[in-house]
């Protein structure tokens, strides 16, 4: 006999991403969900993120790791209010987990919450955190030809952070292909090319954070 | 790895509406999987077989059908398939394409005794 099923796969997942994401909207988040691979530069970024909007648009951040809590140290000294999310061997974050945290971050006291997934490039793109927006890292060292060869995370991102730039003139890394790869795969994606060492597109990044608090929110300061 | 999350899923979904039925096992399980799903079938066949151990669905058959990418032109309408995820308009050229299929991912349904 033949059932009719018609259920999918990652329903269970979804319902979960939405309460979180009803939990964000009645807290004043926009909720970013931060993907790369390992050694991009999310964390580093996240300090950078949180210096330049200090005083303006408050931020917190969900850190996804494997083992260890050293992300989560490194940006408590910037006084950034953050929870650790140890995954255990999990490749990617889920919207259980994330909603596991809530209760661990006043969401009260932030208007910006960046999600770091777990560092990888295959995984965390299939699954909803309850988030705003998908944001992809990548950094110049890792090779132009990754939007082809990783197209989901790339097709579900709003926007590319390109890396590294610094590093550029050391690396076969062709910066135009890139973009060009990233954009066969998502024609829409907004791309800024990014340093954390020379704090070059800093000011882009940030722009765009605001640009896109005020068209969730409707203003560009905290209520 | 996330097969092992996505075929735990599955084993759930496939059980769960088994039993509904009064169903004793499970024989056959039909998923549908777009290509964006970027699945990897062997190693999604594997964690599959792994998961229903000792559940009613020990044993089953799980079928994948992949589904292409499908792309519609946001200028002149024309859908086609989008092959190497190139989003070109394959009659216009334009690269203002909104994506149709390529990202479902479910149990269509399942063969039971």
């Amino acid at each position: 006999m033949k059932i009719n099923v018609m259920t999918d796969i990652l329903e269970a997942n979804d319902r979960i991403a939405a309460v979180n994401s009803d939990v964000f909207n009645k807290n004043r988040n926009l909720v970013f969900n931060l993907m790369s691979s390992p050694g991009a530069g999310k964390t580093t970024l996240l300090e950078k993120t949180g210096e330049a909007l200090k005083g303006k648009l408050r931020l917190g951040v969900i850190a996804g790791d494997i083992e260890t809590s050293r992300d989560a140290e490194r940006l408590e000294k910037h006084k950034l209010p953050v929870v650790q999310l140890t995954t255990g061997s999990a490749c990617h974050l889920d919207a259980n987990m994330v909603a596991s945290a809530l209760p661990h971050i006043d969401l009260k006291k932030i208007d910006i919450l960046i999600i770091e997934n777990v560092g990888n490039l295959v995984c965390p793109a299939e699954f909803k955190l309850g988030e705003d927006y998908k944001i992809m890292m990548l950094s110049v060292t890792e090779g132009d030809e990754k939007p082809l060869k990783y197209p989901l995370m790339f097709h579900e991102s709003s926007l590319l952070l390109i890396n590294k730039i610094d590093l550029l003139k050391y690396t076969n890394f062709n910066l135009k292909e890139a973009k060009a790869n990233a954009r066969q795969v998502h024609p829409d994606l907004d791309i800024i090319d990014i340093s954390c060492v020379t704090d070059e597109g800093i000011a882009d990044w940030i722009s765009w954070l605001n640009q896109h608090y005020q068209k969730k929110f409707g203003t560009k300061t905290r209520a | 790895m996330h097969e092992m999350a996505i075929a735990r899923n599955i084993v759930n979904i496939a059980v769960a509406a088994a039993e509904k039925e009064g169903a004793r096992k499970i024989t056959r399980v039909n998923v549908v999987a777009g290509e964006l799903r970027g699945i990897v079938p062997a190693q999604l066949v594997f964690n599959f077989g792994l998961m229903a151990e000792n559940t009613i669905a020990s044993g089953a058959y799980l079928n994948l059908e992949i589904t292409p990418v499908v792309g519609r032109c946001r200028k002149c309408q024309e859908q086609f398939v989008v092959k190497d995820y190139r989003y070109l308009c394959t009659k216009c050229r334009s690269e203002d394409i909104e994506t149709v299929s390529g990202t479902e991912f479910r149990v269509k349904d399942i063969e039971v005794e």
